[in-house]
Order: structure tokens, then C-alpha cells, then sequence
């Protein structure tokens, strides 16, 4: 199961935004299903990682508390033409992966 | 879904890597592990003994958090930390103190990254939302109360 990105980076100046949306539920395993009486079992992406050109850049951990389908904005040194590589993995062993050249 | 269970037996053991080595995980990488404890914990404070070893942050005004003044759904919440204005930027995380696990989300920077996340949390009623950076070995941070009305009429 892959999860799907949607990833865009531009840059100004020497700094680029890159910007992920990601198509996930983020179940924080603490929302009841009122006719079980149980909770939905959690199901939240955990580690997110993001590297320019190969160098790791941001290494992100997330809780259930971050919303449904989240978005993620960061901000990095680089160029035109650099390679951003997203990798995320959630806490049920599903991952997704993206690559992107700035633009 | 053979290969999902398979992931789950194998990445605590580290026989993971191996696994990528030989080329049977399609994923490039392995990625950190998850920090367990500090996601499970009840209070802010104890929330970040655990992430950074102590919980003494002084409040600076070079951190800009924007988070809306009322929140008019508490499932999304946009949040922005903006700490460029700091040097030696070396981690940021935001915590919701009235959640039931405060800590919500922890980013570190290395290389090329600068000291910058916007991000959307969830929050289940009105609370101060609390930006932690970390910057030159030390903890700083920036407090905001968001108004949470679900259904309510913006009061």
C-alpha cells in the first residue's frame, strides 16, 4: 500500500518552499465507532523524512494529532533543479515515497 | 498483504535493512525510528523531558507562530512555526497542552533545512497551543490560545 503525495517546491531566491499534501486518514486509534463501542484501531503516518540532493534535511515524527490528509510546509536551501526525496512511513508498516526537482 | 506484515516483523529487529540491501522492500530508505514514549505521554512538560532530555523553555518573541485566533474546526488547525529569525536551529515541535498526548508533531533540521513548519493538527477544545524550539542546545518557545468552536458560533 502506497501512500499517495502531492509534493511542490519553488525557489526565491536561495530559499526554497516545498510543500506535501498527503492523502491519509490519520486515525489516532482514540475515535470510538459509537456502534462497536470500540475504537477505530490507529492508523497515522509516524516518520516523514526529506532530503535535498541525497542530504537529509528534515526529519519529522508525527502524532495521530495531526490532521486528516496533512499538509506539510518547509523550507530549505537549494537551488533550481535540486532533487527533493519525501519519505514517509505510517505506524501500520505502509509507506510512500516522492521525488520532485525544484522548480 | 504479505509484504505489510513482513515490514512489521522485521523493521524493530533491524533485519529490515538487510531486506532493502537485497532489494526486496520496493522503499529507498529505512526511516528513524519513532519516538514512542514522548507520543505517549499525558503532560507537555513530560512530553518533552522525553523528546529532549528537559523541559525549561524561555519564551522568545523571535519565534512567529501563526495559529488562528478561533479555530472554527478543531480537526484542522493551521499551525506555522517561523523560527529563521534564530540561529543554529536544531529542532521545532508543537504540542496542544489539553490534548490527550500534547505532543503533536516534532521536526529536526540537519543540512539544508531551515528553521520553518507549517502543518495542520487536530484539537479537541480551546487550548494553548505551544511551539517548542530548539535552537543552540536550548529550548525556546511561543504560546498562543486557539479558540476551538465546533458548531458554536464563533464566541
Amino acid at each position: 500500500m502506497s501512500i499517495k503525495i502531492r509534493m511542490r517546491g519553488k525557489v526565491k531566491g536561495d530559499v526554497a518552499e516545498v510543500k506535501a499534501l498527503i492523502k491519509h486518514k490519520m486515525e489516532s486509534g482514540a475515535r470510538m465507532n459509537k456502534k462497536t463501542g470500540k475504537p477505530y484501531p490507529a492508523e497515522f503516518i509516524d516518520v516523514v523524512e526529506v532530503s535535498i540532493n541525497g542530504t537529509k534535511a528534515v526529519d519529522a515524527q508525527w502524532s495521530g494529532a495531526v490532521s486528516a490528509n496533512p499538509y506539510m510546509g518547509i523550507m530549505v536551501k537549494a537551488a533550481k533543479g535540486d532533487e527533493v526525496t519525501l519519505n514517509l512511513t505510517d505506524n501500520t508498516g505502509a509507506t510512500g515515497s516522492k521525488s520532485i526537482k525544484l522548480r | 498483504m504479505k509484504r505489510r506484515s513482513f515490514l512489521k516483523g522485521t523493521l524493530a529487529t533491524g533485519a529490515a535493512a538487510v531486506a532493502v540491501n537485497a532489494g526486496l522492500l520496493t522503499p529507498s530508505t529505512v526511516l528513524a525510528e519513532w519516538n514512542k514514549t514522548a507520543f505517549n505521554t499525558k503532560d507537555a512538560s513530560g512530553a518533552l523531558k522525553a523528546a529532549y532530555g528537559m523541559d525549561n523553555a524561555t519564551a522568545s518573541s523571535d519565534i512567529d507562530l501563526g495559529a488562528p485566533a478561533i479555530a472554527e474546526n478543531g480537526a484542522v488547525t493551521p499551525i506555522k512555526v517561523d523560527a529563521t529569525k534564530m540561529a543554529g536551529v536544531e529542532s521545532i515541535a508543537i504540542l496542544a497542552s489539553k490534548n490527550p498526548f500534547p505532543l503533536v508533531c516534532e521536526y529536526s533540521f540537519s543540512g539544508p533545512a531551515l528553521g520553518y513548519v507549517s502543518t495542520r493538527i487536530k484539537m479537541g477544545e480551546t487550548q494553548n497551543v505551544m511551539a517548542i524550539v530548539k535552537a543552540g542546545g536550548k529550548l525556546y518557545k511561543a504560546e498562543q490560545e486557539v479558540k476551538v468552536t465546533i458548531g458554536g458560533c464563533g464566541g
